[in-house]
């Protein structure tokens, strides 16, 4: 992890200390949830990070608000970042359930962008949590295809150079492999669900 | 095969009647357009037969409304009249094919034969039912979102909508999706009506399918 000084300045290590302590509970829920599967555990991964200076004096340019650690942690909500993904759609809502019944943190936002796609195909579960240290934390859940997706999206707008017509037709064709991955996830839930009723 | 008949000579309709299940269709016979139409309404047919000329409803404005509902069954026009303009009209209307009186009984048998065969080119771009569009282009169930849907789920998805509302048995919906498949069961049924419920329920659409495991199942729209 870099050294982050200049925009959040003394405030770095409680950012840290509050990363692990919503990491520690969220292993608690899958514990309780490992129990509850069978001794599955319903997480593939969850990846944790704090968002780099680059990218956090970039997004406090595009709001227009001051590029320092009070606007950084106040007006923006993601500069702490969990991911959790999980196999199978219905995971990732029973976790969501967990994380609102926590009992230290508070719900601010939520955004179903799985039931409520957005236009270009993308898929997740958005929260934004205020931790009992004041600080806000977004939470993504998804599963490992709309990570999958999401993953080559960012390659796409990574590289810089693409030709506006082919551009087009990639992003349209990243639309309908969004829709087919959907597809599928929906396909595996309800053939684990018949596993699982038979 | 089941197929519709309206032909309000009574003589005829019993004997084409008779020809046609002799030759292994089945067949609901009626005698004039209100009740071919009330027929239609309530039941599924492979091939539907009506006659120009009939008292209550002719023949040409049950076909419009027909289509207007949707119902996109293969229709075959009989007339005594020879007039290009019926048979211009007839067509235009959505009819697809059209037979003059007097006709032989072997060429009404081939037509209805080579009208059932085609059934599956007659099927639109893009169906649309309650709150949910079917794009037979890209295999594509649209509602608030997108969702692909694979072969067969996407021919259980068309055969629901253009029977919306009629309840569909087993043996129904296997002939019609899985003719090739003699392992199809009531078991490989219910698993593709699973996938679709959740792909409605994934593109926020509130259609459902009514049914369970081993019997009938009917698309049913948004309340």
């Amino acid at each position: 992890m870099e050294e982050m000084e200049s925009i959040y300045g003394e405030k770095l290590s409680l950012m840290n200390d509050v990363l692990e302590d919503v990491l520690n509970k969220i292993d608690i829920v899958r514990e309780e949830m490992k129990e509850k599967h069978f001794g599955e555990d319903p997480v593939e991964h969850c990846l944790a990070r704090i968002k780099s200076e680059e990218s956090m004096r970039e997004k406090c340019i595009r709001k227009g608000i001051p590029v320092n650690v009070e606007s950084a942690l106040a007006e923006i909500h993601d500069a702490i970042g969990i991911r959790v993904v999980c196999a199978f759609i219905d995971d990732v809502y029973e976790i969501r359930n967990y994380i609102v019944q926590l009992s230290d943190i508070k719900v601010i936002e939520e955004k179903d962008y799985i039931k409520h796609a957005k236009p270009n195909g993308y898929r997740s579960y958005h929260m934004i949590i205020q931790h009992s240290s004041g600080l806000y934390v977004e939470i993504q859940l998804r599963t490992i295809s709309m990570d999958t997706w999401a993953a080559l999206e960012h390659h796409l707008y990574y590289k810089k150079n693409i030709e506006a017509n082919a551009k087009e037709l990639i992003v349209s064709e990243l639309k309908r492999c969004a829709d087919e991955l959907a597809s599928t996830d929906v396909s595996m839930q309800t053939i684990r669900n018949m596993i699982y009723d038979e | 095969m089941k197929l519709l008949l309206a032909e309000d000579t009574k003589d005829l309709n019993r004997a084409v009647s008779a020809i046609l299940a002799h030759d292994g269709f089945e067949v609901d016979s009626t005698f004039d357009g209100e009740e071919a139409l009330e027929h239609i309404k309530n039941n599924t047919y492979d091939g539907i037969i009506l006659d120009i000329m009939m008292p209550k409803m002719d023949g040409l404005e049950v076909l419009r409304e027909l289509r207007n509902l949707n119902i996109m069954t293969p229709v075959m026009l009989l007339t005594a009249k020879a007039e290009v303009d019926d048979r211009v009209n007839g067509l235009d209307a959505g009819a697809d094919d059209y037979l003059t009186k007097p006709f032989a009984m072997k060429e009404l048998l081939a037509r209805i034969r080579a009208m059932t065969r085609r059934k599956s080119d007659y099927t639109q771009k893009q169906l649309t039912f309650s709150d949910v569009t079917l794009s037979s282009g890209n295999f594509e169930l649209k509602c608030e979102n997108t969702v692909s849907l694979s072969n067969k789920e996407f021919e259980l998805m068309q055969l629901l909508i253009l029977n919306a509302g009629k309840d569909l048995d087993n043996n129904y919906i296997i002939e019609r999706v899985w003719p090739d498949n003699e392992k199809a069961d009531e078991n490989i049924v219910y698993l593709y009506i699973s996938y679709l419920r959740g792909k409605l329920e994934s593109v926020a659409s509130r259609t459902r399918i009514v049914g369970d495991k081993g019997g009938s199942y009917c698309l049913v729209r948004a309340s």
